[in-house]
């Protein structure tokens, strides 16, 4: 917080010449740097743990985010934001307490574990089951993301020319607008704990999206065609490696043809999703419906539970035996791969669908022992240093075949179906079950062949019903990481980004509405 | 949370500084922040938390170029390193074209939403208050999930040209879920205001079990059109998407709701009951709201829908100018309103003679922009209703819906009175016509 005593010190004095700034100098690797962020973490942890926390724990975080937004070829906006702050948690008597503040320093630490601690206290005597933690090692550690060029060293010319030319190619004929953005974030993290943990972490993701809308100003008719979620744990070279441009050009003609095309016909179909829109459906009927807090109803007033129940791992069939999902914080490129988790605990990689069968779950440290086991699989994650850290879903992904099947494999068969591309509406209901989902492209399949582009459609089904239909899955070389940059979820809401890798799988017999005449 | 000088002098440091490093114009914009938080799930505290923030915005322009710096530091040398930052931005960027000169000097109303007690909120009380929803929930053996929030914010902007202004606004809510034993049964209910003190915390609680109990054992029901009646938190969850449309230059490009054929729009069309209004209005005593638009314009009533008529529709100061008129005072917050005197919920419930009763809509999302289609289900309470009464509750369904034809001239039968639900106030609608596409086994 401001500090009033800094402020009038200073005010209406203009510093001559270049200063080194707070932000810049926080986390660059120096002794002075470590020597701060210790300083802060044991003031607060020695307070905690003098009030008589039994645990406490502290994350020391910076947030640089670079943001360019252009339409046309125009730059609407270039911004940047810096946000450095700690927040302190504790446990008291079974119960959490939470303080948070942007003065990193070892006075403002110690008030804020005193106020975690005053929280928790008071929050004791409503928290009839206490908090136990499962065993975590201690770990001492600094862990990077992956990246060869840092976005935030890449001149801003570079990076505007970039987008101004992705708007160029995806105008082509027809195309009324385009817009695009791109987003790059850089997080630093440090983590202390009252168990001797201290892990230092630098994670740097590249955001790049775009939408083209084609309007017919005669009819007030318009379609769009977004690709808005290519985001990747990775630095500038992604915008460099991947080929973008053909992307745009292929959307500007892609939402042209869409504007012209037909509406589908509802009725049954069997469809072959592709790894654009089923990361999506992964997403919302099987990442969420396997979070653990969920089906324990901690989040019940708001996101929901799950219509799996806590007692269901190992029991419960998910979907068909080519059904193989699993939960990875360490997927390369991967939006919620991390070294640790906002405990402390190792990112894993584990099995959450085997052969169809509901198998585990994610967890935390708080979440592991309410199912009898005794290790965290590393979900812990907060979107701030001003958050509250809770259960969040790690990349979970559908594993591809062990053969090389082809997209065109997957149609063969397939008599009359729908191939359905990229981000349309998506809805689910409270337990994840009832599920309606778009596409950006749809096209029809007819007799093995992929066919005219159709627009208005939806697909809806029920979860286990869904992936019970499943017979067909890609094999490796069509293997692709998608994912959303803004998952909602807690009170007060926070977002975070997370991937899903999954081939193009076919799916038998699914309600498809014609969502124009309904 | 900063005071109004301190606020200020934040902005005029920044501005300085601009100045000093060559912008030819630019605006600061300051929040800061104090939010106090309680969640609870399986009838216990889970977790609980304070923060506060501050973040300091400079958006300045060297030769028509603009370049925007975010920081939470206010420090002098992170001011400074801002304004030198949101600069060097500027300069390489190219020109914005959409560039228009910042605010001079305008007088702004006081603001009217803030309570100091929500920004400092007593955890002691609030754990009393919490204590008595938990209890209720265990009496009615129901469990209970939720969430208590208090907020404090003060916001200040300063321009190049002389504007300054400083509001500050609170809000408190708490919403509980309460579900049965048996799992088939859950009921929300939900209450803010800009004073922690004015939440009913156990008339909040026992709405919440009051639904959950009613909503146990629901009987299969097909989907299909339905006449419904739809209580104010479900129109709620709706009416975003509305107001959503009210933005001239999106209907003016030819890609919203409200574009029409010929590059026209549908402003000035009977395109709802007659019995509408819609407004914003930031000294409506129930939902006093920030008295300027996020562009610093004064805001004032402004009639958005007018007796069924599309009134008028939000012009940003860019698109103002290009258009030659004048920017809108708002909208700063939505009032969904009967024209006339306002039906009671018993009278559209006894007027019913077969339908559904709607607690609340969840995962909302919008189909098709052009039509404003949207698709999302029914949660927490759903109730058949025959020769006027409610008769069992049922399964939640999904539903597929224009919002635009479920305001039409001839599906809105009643309207209640409006309720604040921020940032909307809304009634309760009872409309002839709603249509649902599947059914969901979500309790």
């Amino acid at each position: 917080m401001f500090s009033r005593r800094e402020f009038i010190g200073t005010s209406g004095v203009l510093l001559a010449g270049a200063s080194v700034p707070e932000w810049a100098d926080a986390f660059q690797p120096s002794v002075t740097g470590d020597a701060v962020r210790a300083e802060v973490a044991e003031a607060a942890l020695a307070r905690a743990a003098q009030l008589g926390a039994a645990y406490a724990d502290i994350r020391i975080n910076r947030y640089r985010r670079e943001s360019i937004a252009t339409r046309e070829q125009q730059v609407q906006s270039v911004s940047r934001s810096n946000s450095y702050g700690f927040g302190v948690r504790v446990l008291v008597n079974g119960a959490w307490g939470f303080a948070a503040a942007n003065q990193v320093e070892p006075g403002a630490a110690r008030a804020a574990a005193q106020q975690a601690v005053a929280i928790a206290t008071a929050s004791a005597p409503l928290a009839t089951r206490k908090v136990v933690l499962a065993g975590a090692d201690k770990v001492v550690t600094t862990w990077t993301s992956a990246f060869r060029r840092d976005p935030f060293e890449v001149p801003l010319e570079t990076k505007i020319a970039f987008l101004l030319k992705l708007n160029q190619t995806a105008l082509v004929p027809g195309v009324s607008f385009v817009s695009s953005q791109v987003l790059f974030a850089d997080e630093q993290k440090y983590f202390a704990s009252s168990e001797g943990s201290r892990i230092t972490q630098r994670l740097v993701r590249t955001y790049p999206q775009f939408t083209t809308t084609a309007a017919d100003r005669a009819t007030g008719d318009f379609q769009t065609r977004g690709v808005v979620d290519r985001a990747k744990l990775l630095g500038y070279e992604y915008l460099e490696d991947y080929p973008w441009l053909a992307d745009a050009e292929k959307a500007g003609h892609e939402v042209v043809e869409k504007l012209k095309s037909k509406p589908v016909s509802s009725g049954r179909y069997d469809i072959v999703v592709d790894p654009s829109q089923l990361f999506l459906a992964i997403h919302e009927s099987v990442g969420h419906s396997t979070e653990l807090d969920r089906a324990l109803g901690y989040e019940a007033n708001m996101a929901g539970t799950s219509f799996l129940k806590s007692t269901d791992a190992g029991t419960v069939r998910f979907g068909s035996n080519i059904v193989n999902l699993v939960g990875d914080r360490t997927q390369p490129g991967g939006l919620a791969t991390t070294g640790y988790d906002d405990e402390g605990v190792k990112a894993d990689r584990w099995h959450i669908v085997r052969d169809g069968m509901f198998v585990d779950w994610q967890t935390t440290r708080e979440l592991a022992p309410l199912v009898g086991q005794a290790k965290s699989h590393g979900c812990l994650h907060s979107d701030s240093w001003a958050s509250v850290p809770f259960p969040r879903m790690p990349n979970v992904s559908l594993q591809p075949a062990a053969t090389e099947v082809t997209l065109d494999n997957l149609f063969a068969d397939i008599k009359r179906g729908l191939f359905i591309e990229g981000r349309g509406v998506s809805s689910i209901d409270q337990q994840r079950y009832n599920f309606q989902f778009g596409g950006a492209v749809i096209r029809e399949i007819r007799d093995g062949k992929l066919g005219a582009m159709v627009k208005d459609a939806a697909y809806q089904s029920r979860t286990p019903d869904f992936w019970a239909s499943c017979d067909g899955v890609g094999g490796p070389a069509t293997y692709q990481l998608w994912g959303t940059s803004a998952d909602g979820k807690g009170e007060p809401g926070q977002t975070n980004a997370v991937s899903h890798g999954c081939p193009p799988a076919r799916f038998r017999n699914i309600t498809i509405l014609n969502t124009a005449a309904v | 949370m900063l005071t109004r000088d301190d606020a200020l002098k934040i902005c005029e440091v920044v501005l300085a500084h601009a100045k000093a490093a060559g912008a030819d114009d630019a605006q600061v914009s300051l929040n800061s922040s104090v939010e106090s938080h309680a969640r609870f799930a399986d009838n216990r505290i889970t977790t609980s938390g304070r923060a506060e923030d501050l973040d300091v915005t400079a958006t300045v322009w060297v030769n028509r170029r603009r370049g925007s710096s975010t920081g939470n530091l206010s420090g002098v040398a992170a001011l400074q390193q801002l304004a030198g930052d949101a600069t060097q931005i500027a300069r390489v960027s190219p020109v914005q074209r959409e560039y228009i000169q910042t605010l001079g000097p305008l007088e702004y109303s006081a603001d009217r939403g803030f309570a100091a007690a929500s920004a400092d909120v007593d955890v002691t009380a609030r754990a009393k208050a919490l204590d008595g929803v938990l209890a209720t929930c265990r009496a009615a053996k129901v469990t209970a999930a939720g969430f208590h929030s208090a907020r404090g914010l003060a916001t200040a902007a300063a321009t190049a040209n002389g504007n300054r202004r400083f509001f500050q606004n609170s809000r408190a809510e708490l919403s509980v879920t309460a579900r049965t034993a048996d799992g088939t049964g859950s009921g929300y209910f939900s209450g803010d205001h800009f004073d922690v003190a004015r939440l009913d915390a156990q008339h909040i609680a026992e709405q919440a079990v009051g639904k959950a109990v009613r909503s146990r054992r629901p009987l299969p029901i097909e989907p299909g059109n339905y006449p419904v009646i739809l209580e104010p938190q479900a129109v709620s969850d709706l009416i975003g998407f509305f107001t959503g449309a009210f933005d001239a230059r999106t209907a003016e490009e030819g890609r919203s709701a409200f574009s029409a054929k010929d590059g026209k729009t549908h402003r000035g069309e009977a395109m709802f009951s007659e019995r509408l209004n819609l407004y914003s209005d930031p000294m409506h005593p129930e939902l006093p709201a920030t008295p300027a638009t996020d562009e610093g314009i004064p805001a004032s009533r402004l009639s958005l829908v007018e007796n069924g008529v599309i009134k008028n529709l939000r012009y940003s100061r860019y698109w103002a100018q290009e258009k030659q008129q004048a920017p809108t005072p708002g909208p700063v917050n939505y009032i969904l309103e009967s024209t006339g005197a306002p039906a009671s919920m018993d009278a559209m419930i006894t007027s019913m003679k077969r339908g559904l009763m709607i607690s609340r809509f969840w995962y909302v999302r919008v189909v098709d922009p052009r039509t404003l289609v949207l698709t999302g289900l029914t949660r927490d309470g759903l109730w058949w209703v025959e020769n006027g009464q409610i008769k069992n509750p049922v399964r939640n369904l999904r539903f597929n819906q224009s919002v635009l034809a479920m305001l039409a001239p001839w599906n809105v039968e009643a309207i209640g009175p409006a309720q604040r639900l921020a940032p909307y106030m809304v009634p309760a609608l009872k409309l002839s016509s709603f249509t649902f596409t599947s059914t969901s086994d979500a309790i």
